[in-house]
């Protein structure tokens, strides 16, 4: 059957719909530069909201990431973000937090010092900016504030008792106790998504407002599962505080969770409206680079798509994602074929202890780049002038364990698109 | 019919056969975005991940037998969410299939079977012969009833026409009078387009009733229909699964055709953005609200955002961008109703005005009066969970506001507009 061909031409193009991914797109329309970027789901779908910098350098856990990132840079210099000047990082933390602010999901404003935010399972981490629907929590922490902890009949990825019960040593003044959320009272299971987007009803927040204040006590502050909303969640936050009398916050729950979920909505909803060229949850099959530029090839379930561009950003994220995968013996990076830093046998992958603090080379593993971002051949020499990465799969980081996912997509797509620009206007 | 065995088939074995290429099965991690962002999760105990997990436990048995495929709509939703690309609703259509057609929800089944008797293949049992005389008789009543009109034609059969133009049945079967204002609209463009006696009906309930082979043989119909006038473009009209079952039936049963085929949503905006139709929102001075239902089976399913975008393009054109509220989510997030999937012949009322509370709450939150969409499944779930949950919200084709904001819709094509749009426009109206 003939159908329409969609075919699509911008200045850059950016592979990966992850953190990464759509800060290359932010930031590339903050410099009026035209993109597009494909990728599926990724697995922005499952962070807790917080945006890390650092959390943890040489082994100490960081209060002030500024100061980590100076222990990083003497004993890591390959890592992605010894590699990125503390200007740049601070410029595309502030750019990226404020983006999402004016966009719809407020962000705290990252400051010099760590956050200790609050995880589900009542333990502590440090982060640089979280949503301002959890902001109260981390206050309350601090002043060891009464806090009233509820979790809901039928809702699995978060317990209050478990919360409360972890947290007790450091926060004393904690009560845990179960509401069931209107019209989801019959025991069976409720999702968080579905939670927040019934509180985008006033009259559903109502209901639930009239319930908690009934247990409220003498409690100072209320935590809830992050259920507040997906598309207006500062509204609902607020509403709900009013409707409350108190300081409510947030708590992120084990994934599906709703602050992946408010991202994605919103970038796949806003940045469209501004301009960016967005084929979501759709994956690269074929990036070529020739003559006439950058092209990229996929197929969706109503044909071809394909797109060109004068350069590409690679933000195609780890082994979740399908930036990288990895056989019996080798990690591969996937749309390319680029070459992959990585351990020299399959013995050298792990050690031996699965929780040694030093973690594991494989998780290193990644694509070596330039001081430009442009990822290397096996000889050391750019792939091609076009050509830049971001995110997780470059190499020599490990997010996970050092706690620096959104400070390596932020601060590594900030610095790829700088250099895409400058390729830009070369060519220009 | 209780005594009557569902075959059991090899969900696992059938997932690796079915699922696209860029699917990773071994990799679901059951995190449950597919379950989370489901309506019909929850039904008869099962939700997409649970479908998913009993596949790879070889649960067959239990999978061949639950009702809940009948509450799956297959919106894709589930596979839109997956960052694996998990497809659900494929391994849904399978399970449909192999269910004996006397368990099968009999709505669906009758209304597939309607389809099969005339060449017409209506679902209403519209005949070729009644839908000519419907047509006729009703541009007659135009022609007569409004002077502006008095040459409008609807062309029957018309060879070579540029646009063969489908027609879910339920107008001419129910409601003749709203076939016109889409007549109007082409004839203000000045387009070159014909209906077919054979093969015009929109609706195909056999894809739903998980029947390929009647499915093929509806598509293959339809094909022959037009390939016979030569005609360039297919429409397809105000109706959202019709153009899924269609393009996606071509190329499942590699049928082989010579035309194109296109949404008119596509060329509402064509035609707005050439000046073709210059449509505008002056006449909305009381600030009314609008929203859009974007139908999965003509967006997620089929074309995507290019196609949401258009909708929008064409509804802030129509109400003004002030007066247009989106839901949450939209576009190719959005969540099905609950009138695909044959849900609303299924005759499981139930579940699917649970299903679209979900729905209902979205369309709440936006306060609209009105809900715009071209989908007549769409058009009637949204109807009726609006009058269950006590909405106060209308749902409204794009072809009433085109003519009323054209200053063209006459005063009996009125019948989904509430009393502040009964007489907007009818002063230059002569009918």
């Amino acid at each position: 059957m003939k159908q329409q061909a969609r075919q699509y031409k911008t200045q850059m193009v950016v592979v990966g719909s992850g953190l990464a991914g759509f800060a290359a797109s932010i930031f590339a329309r903050d410099r009026g530069i035209t993109a597009a970027q494909i990728g599926n789901t990724g697995t922005i779908a499952y962070t807790t909201g917080y945006l890390d910098l650092l959390g943890s350098a040489s082994g100490m856990v960081l209060d002030d990431p500024w100061k980590g990132l100076e222990v990083l840079r003497r004993d890591e210099p390959c890592h992605p973000l010894s590699r990125i000047t503390d200007d740049n990082i601070r410029t595309s933390f502030h750019r990226f937090t404020k983006a999402l602010s004016e966009m719809g999901v407020g962000y705290t404003e990252p400051g010099e010092h760590n956050l200790m935010a609050l995880l589900p399972s009542g333990l502590i981490k440090p982060t640089l900016s979280v949503p301002e629907t959890m902001r109260a929590g981390i206050e309350a922490y601090k002043a060891d504030a009464k806090a009233l902890i509820i979790n809901f009949l039928g809702m699995q990825g978060f317990s209050a008792t478990e919360f409360v019960t972890n947290l007790e040593p450091v926060w004393r003044n904690m009560i845990a106790t179960t509401l069931s959320f209107p019209d989801m009272e019959s025991g069976a299971q409720v999702y968080p998504e579905v939670m927040a987007r019934a509180l985008e009803v006033p009259a559903i927040r109502e209901q639930l407002a009239v319930r908690i204040k009934a247990k409220l006590t003498d409690a100072e502050c209320v935590g809830l599962p992050a259920i507040l909303g997906i598309h207006k969640p500062d509204l609902v936050h607020r509403d709900m505080q009013k409707l409350i009398g108190v300081p409510v916050f947030e708590i992120p729950t084990l994934p599906p969770a709703v602050a992946g979920i408010r991202l994605r909505e919103m970038f796949e909803q806003v940045l469209p409206a501004n301009g960016l060229t967005l084929v979501p949850q759709q994956k690269a099959e074929r990036l070529d680079l020739d003559d006439g530029g950058v092209t990229v090839y996929l197929e969706d379930s109503f044909g071809a798509v394909v797109i060109k561009a004068q350069a590409a950003i690679l933000a195609t994220g780890r082994f979740l994602s399908g930036g990288l995968t990895a056989d019996h013996g080798i990690v591969r990076e996937t749309l390319m074929d680029l070459s992959v830093s990585q351990p020299a046998s399959r013995d050298d992958w792990h050690r031996q202890n699965y929780l040694d603090p030093r973690g594991h080379p494989v998780n290193r593993s990644g694509l070596e780049v330039d001081e430009h971002f442009r990822p290397l051949n096996d000889d050391g020499r750019p792939v091609d002038a076009r050509l830049f990465a971001a995110g997780t799969v470059l190499a020599h980081q490990d997010w996970v364990r050092q706690r620096c996912g959104a400070g390596v997509a932020i601060a590594s797509a900030y610095q790829a698109v700088d250099a895409a620009c400058e390729t830009l206007s070369t060519q220009a | 019919m209780e005594n009557v065995r569902t075959p059991v088939i090899d969900f696992q074995a059938k997932a690796r056969e079915l699922l696209s290429d860029s699917a990773s099965y071994d990799s679901c991690l059951a995190c449950g975005l597919c379950a989370s962002g489901c309506p019909a999760s929850g039904f008869y105990g099962m939700d997409p991940r649970r479908f998913i997990r009993m596949a790879m436990l070889g649960m067959n048995e239990e999978l061949s037998n639950t009702p809940w495929i009948w509450t799956c709509t297959q919106c894709k939703r589930c596979a839109y969410v997956c960052p694996m690309n998990i497809d659900v609703s494929v391994l849904v259509g399978y399970a449909r299939s192999i269910w004996p057609k006397e368990k099968k929800p009999q709505g669906i089944v009758r209304s597939c079977e309607a389809q099969m008797r005339f060449a017409s293949t209506s679902a209403m049992g519209v005949m070729p012969e009644d839908f000519v005389e419907i047509v006729e008789e009703t541009a007659d009543e135009l022609r007569q009833d409004d002077e502006r009109f008095k040459d409008i034609k609807a062309p029957m059969d018309k060879k070579g026409a540029y646009f063969f133009v489908n027609q879910n049945s339920r107008e001419p079967a129910v409601e003749p009078e709203e076939l016109a204002p889409l007549w109007k609209i082409f004839d203000y463009v000045g387009v070159d387009w014909t209906y077919a006696s054979k093969g015009w009906a929109a609706e195909n309930f056999c894809m739903f009733a998980g029947d390929d082979m009647a499915w093929k043989e509806m598509v293959k119909q339809r094909v022959d229909a037009i390939n016979e006038l030569g005609c360039k473009v297919w429409i397809n009209t105000e109706c959202g699964h019709s153009f899924y079952t269609m393009w996606k039936g071509i190329e499942r049963f590699g049928l082989r055709v010579d035309f194109e085929a296109a949404s008119l949503i596509s060329y509402y905006a064509q035609w707005i953005r050439e000046g073709k139709l210059p449509v505008n929102a002056d006449w909305n001075t009381k600030g009314i609200k609008f929203t859009i239902q974007d139908p999965c089976q003509l967006v997620r399913k089929s074309i995507g955002d290019p196609v949401a975008d258009d909708l929008r393009y064409v509804a802030k054109k129509l109400v003004g961008a002030e007066n247009f509220i989106d839901m949450q989510p939209c576009r190719s997030a959005n969540y099905c109703c609950g009138g695909g999937g044959g849900f609303l012949q299924a005759g499981m009322a139930k579940q699917r005005r649970a299903y679209g509370k979900r729905k209902f709450d979205q369309i709440a939150t936006t306060e609209a009066d009105y809900v715009l969409t071209p989908c007549h499944n769409c058009h009637t779930q949204i109807t009726d969970i609006g009058e269950h949950f006590g909405g106060k919200y209308r749902v409204v084709h794009f072809w009433s506001l085109i003519c009323l904001s054209l200053g063209i819709l006459g005063k009996n094509e009125r019948k989904y507009l509430g009393p502040d749009l009964a007489e907007i426009g009818l002063q230059e109206s002569h009918g």
